[in-house]
């Protein structure tokens, strides 16, 4: 190759699978390259045609499509066609045809074989779409970051990319320097705080002039027993060394080894902002959500609950920062939801006396199954033992619900927009009643029955008395797995929503050639795996409502094979994690929380990976067609 | 002029038979395919030069880029940008276009190092280059410098190709429109950024698949469609 093909060099190094090939390679491959081009509308090749090469598109665009003439994808700048007739004997599975004037870069078999052989990221990409891909590719992304895969064990902070900023609980407590050390020892005792940050009242920009610690008092003053009026500025230590809330919890943990001091204030834009401390530093990220839980049950009010709450946001920041796992996260966002349900239902018992018949608060969805991410519409409802009356029951149970759904509408559940919730009337019977719905449903299973199981089905216990929550658990679960035309129905309600087809330039491809701005991660990733999951799991009647529990058990019941289950877990890990992440950045530029990620903001990597991810639920959705001959009805 | 009264193919073979063996003897030797082949079943050579000025009497060749197109594939692995070591000083006036500078070239070959590779590339291959004049000037005057004999040989020019496309359209042909880049991008090829012979050569050939791909012919254009003698 001569040097001066740097112009398609650089293209090529630009783009993913290349951007890993060592430099000796990515000249091998340059070199290795012919230029084609191909007016729109024409044929690169047909099903069952010889291929002999890799096309890589420098401009333009093209659509591939399978024998049936249905669009699988289409591919712009920087993307191949053609890896998967060359791993199938240099055979053409597909049609594919240029959908814009565009020139092409053609990669003769021999060197693309060869790079797939010396390489095994680059053999990975070729991989053909699906769960393996997904695991290798996150294990090898895992080694070029230097993360470890992020298994149950991820307690530990990951220093390197934690910023401080995330790590700050409280506004820091502040003292005038003027102030006296008895005043200063004071308001220490009374804000629970082993340092103060001395601020001189006179400086608008809140630089600290100094920090005073206790174990400042202990040697600076009881020590030489000064007197209790000594000003806060003679014994404070001045100008402190202080870290910006951008710099890296690595940061704050050398400072403060090499120069052994126990508190770190912390600036943002300039400004005091908070003190780490090295009480901080030790502490995992479940302490901050075991504090909040434990805040929340302090609280006396709704409104108390919700200023608690409001630390939702941050926390997620917090957990995705250092790295904890999908799953952690949603069992800490939903344990904070079942602890302000545990307390407002604490508060309702308060005010209106113990409830008259035996009872429990069920929650449902995303609450029920531990997979909450940012604060979602409340879903719950009651089941009440059968010695309940409604003529002489009926209004505590309605005025306690009231109070329990009310209370958090406050807090920042809103109110189901299907009221589902147990203040709903038809959601608050007794267990006989249940019964009676639960077998309408299977036995009956029409569109509106399909749409409540899916709601119901997801349920757990969250306060009162659990044995009547397993006696309808038992019942519902005898009915469901003797029942195959119902799992056929709900299996066929399981396949409604799709994965997209893929992207294209910064368009996400929807089945039928539709193309959408966004990609809805809920709608078009998770869901699909947690209906999935819901079928395989009442098939095995298996009692787990959380998605990758629900896997588990079905798997070793045997109602899905291991690698599906494994590949599903996968899948769902991975679409869970760009979620996170999505949401995590839109909580730092202060924007609500949201499942629709905009695709300019996902890197190849995320992309490809993606794109995996949905391969597998298209797969197993396939399956679970083939398995229930949904086509049928 | 000798091929105005044999035709293009007589002079060649003229030109074979009477000349004196070296390079020029060797590139006669092997001819293109006739005037009736379809442009797909033969091999073309894109080929740029960078000059010391516009008049091929008196500047002189300071480099050569070319690239083969084979079978309707431009061959990158055969790309080759050669520098030719000039027998006088630059004009500053050209060094701001091309970019050469006297101390670049240097220790480049002379002339007479450099074509009898670009002979042998250019063997049996009917060059391709953007406004075919100035390459065709430039290299037959070398050869008779060199070899006693011009270098007789149909060109396909891409901007006599282009310059066609706008007439049958009847567009208008303002200044510009017919440069390399500006052709390029009425067929959605990419800016490149980099400017030296072997580039343009490459960015050429790019040009021609385009163009050729464009014709709306119903059997792929035969050599004496796109080709000037």
């Amino acid at each position: 190759m001569d040097v001066e093909l740097i112009e398609i060099r650089e293209f090529i190094a630009r783009h993913h699978p290349f951007d890993m090939l060592p430099e000796r390679a990515l000249d091998q491959a340059t070199g290795s390259l012919r230029g084609l081009y191909a007016r729109r509308g024409k044929r690169l090749y047909q099903t069952d045609d010889a291929v002999e090469c890799l096309y890589i598109v420098r401009t333009g665009a093209l659509e591939t499509r399978n024998p049936s003439g249905e669009l699988l994808a289409r591919v712009g700048e920087g993307e191949t066609v053609g890896a998967g007739a060359l791993l199938h004997n240099g055979r053409a599975i597909n049609t594919v045809e240029a959908i814009e004037d565009s020139l092409l870069y053609a990669m003769p078999a021999e060197t693309f074989h060869a790079l797939r052989t010396g390489f095994k990221h680059f053999a990975y990409f070729f991989q053909p779409a699906g769960g393996d891909r997904l695991r290798t590719g996150r294990a090898v992304a895992g080694q070029a970051h230097g993360h470890h895969d992020h298994g149950p064990a991820n307690a530990h902070l990951d220093l390197m990319s934690m910023h401080l900023g995330a790590l700050l609980r409280r506004a820091p407590v502040t003292i005038s320097p003027d102030a006296t050390i008895h005043a200063a020892g004071q308001r220490m005792s009374e804000q629970g705080v082993s340092c103060l940050m001395v601020v001189d009242p006179s400086d608008d920009a809140g630089h600290p002039a100094g920090i005073l610690t206790d174990r400042d008092l202990r040697h600076r003053v009881v020590a030489k027993a000064l007197p209790y009026d000594t000003p806060v500025s003679q014994v404070m230590t001045p100008d402190p060394l202080v870290l910006d809330a951008d710099d890296y919890l690595f940061d704050a943990m050398l400072l403060m080894t090499r120069h052994n001091i126990r508190h770190l204030p912390v600036l943002r834009d300039g400004a005091l902002a908070g003190v780490i401390t090295n009480t901080n530093l030790v502490q995992t990220q479940n302490t901050s959500a075991v504090y909040l839980v434990g805040d929340i049950f302090k609280r006396d009010t709704p409104e108390g609950m919700r200023d608690a709450l409001d630390m939702v946001p941050d926390l997620i920041l917090q957990l995705v920062e250092t790295g904890a796992s999908a799953h952690n996260i949603g069992h800490v966002i939903s344990s904070l939801s079942d602890a302000a349900t545990v307390r407002l239902m604490a508060l309702a018992e308060q005010r209106l006396g113990p409830a008259p018949v035996p009872f429990v608060w069920l929650a449902a969805g995303s609450q029920a199954r531990h997979e909450q991410t940012a604060r979602s519409d409340q879903d719950n409802c009651l089941l009440l033992a059968d010695t309940y009356d409604e003529a002489k029951h009926g209004e505590y149970f309605q005025a306690f619900t009231r109070l329990v759904c009310d209370g958090l509408n406050i807090c920042g559940y809103v109110y189901c927009p299907g009221e589902v919730m147990a203040m709903t009337d038809r959601w608050r019977q007794p267990l006989k009643v249940w019964k009676s719905y639960f077998a309408k449903w299977i036995d009956q299973p029409d569109p509106k029955a399909l749409m409540l199981a899916s709601v119901f089905f997801d349920m757990r216990p969250i306060y009162g008395n659990h044995a009547l929550f397993h006696e309808l658990r038992s019942f519902v679960l005898k009915k469901t797995s003797g029942s195959k035309i119902f799992l056929a129905y709900l299996a066929s309600n399981a396949l409604s929503r799709q994965p997209p087809l893929g992207f294209f330039r910064n368009l996400v491809m929807i089945r039928g050639g539709e193309h959408a701005n966004t990609l809805d991660l809920k709608h078009r990733g998770i869901v699909p795996i947690v209906d999935l999951a819901r079928v395989y799991a009442l098939d095995a009647g298996s009692e787990a409502v959380n998605t990758l529990d629900r896997l588990d058990t079905a798997r070793e019941k045997g109602s899905v094979s291991k690698d599906g289950a494994a590949d599903l877990r996968d899948a769902w890990d991975f679409i869970s994690t760009v979620r996170l992440r999505h949401q995590a950045l839109r909580i730092r530029a202060n924007q609500k929380a949201d499942h629709y990620v905009s695709l300019e903001n996902l890197s190849n990597f995320e992309r490809s990976q993606l794109k995996d991810a949905f391969s597998v639920v298209k797969t197993m959705q396939g399956a679970l067609a083939t398995a229930y001959q949904t086509g049928r009805m | 002029m000798l091929r105005h009264v044999l035709g293009l193919d007589m002079t060649r073979r003229a030109l074979w038979l009477f000349g004196k063996p070296g390079p020029m003897r060797d590139y006669y030797r092997e001819d293109y395919p006739t005037l009736d082949t379809a442009w797909c079943d033969m091999d073309f050579l894109a080929i740029d030069l960078e000059t010391s000025g516009l008049d091929p009497n008196t500047d002189e060749i300071l480099s050569v880029g070319f690239v083969p197109i084979r079978r309707g594939a431009v061959h990158l692995a055969e790309a080759r940008h050669m520098l030719v070591r000039p027998t006088r000083p630059i004009p500053e006036r050209t060094a701001i276009i091309h970019g050469l500078l006297d101390g670049t070239l240097e220790n480049a070959p002379p002339l007479d190092a450099v074509m009898p590779e670009v002979l042998k590339a250019m063997s049996a291959l009917v060059p391709v280059a953007h406004h075919a004049p100035v390459e065709r000037a430039f290299l037959s005057n070398a050869c008779k410098m060199l070899y006693g004999q011009p270098l007789v040989v149909p060109y396909v020019d891409t901007l006599r190709l282009e310059r066609r496309v706008l007439e049958r359209r009847q567009e208008a042909i303002s200044n510009g429109v017919l440069r390399l880049n500006a052709a390029r991008q009425r067929y959605n090829l990419p800016r490149y950024r980099a400017h030296n012979a072997m580039v343009d050569a490459i960015a050429s050939a790019e040009l021609f698949l385009a163009q050729v791909a464009h014709m709306d012919t119903k059997k792929p254009p035969r050599l004496d469609e796109i080709s000037v003698g």
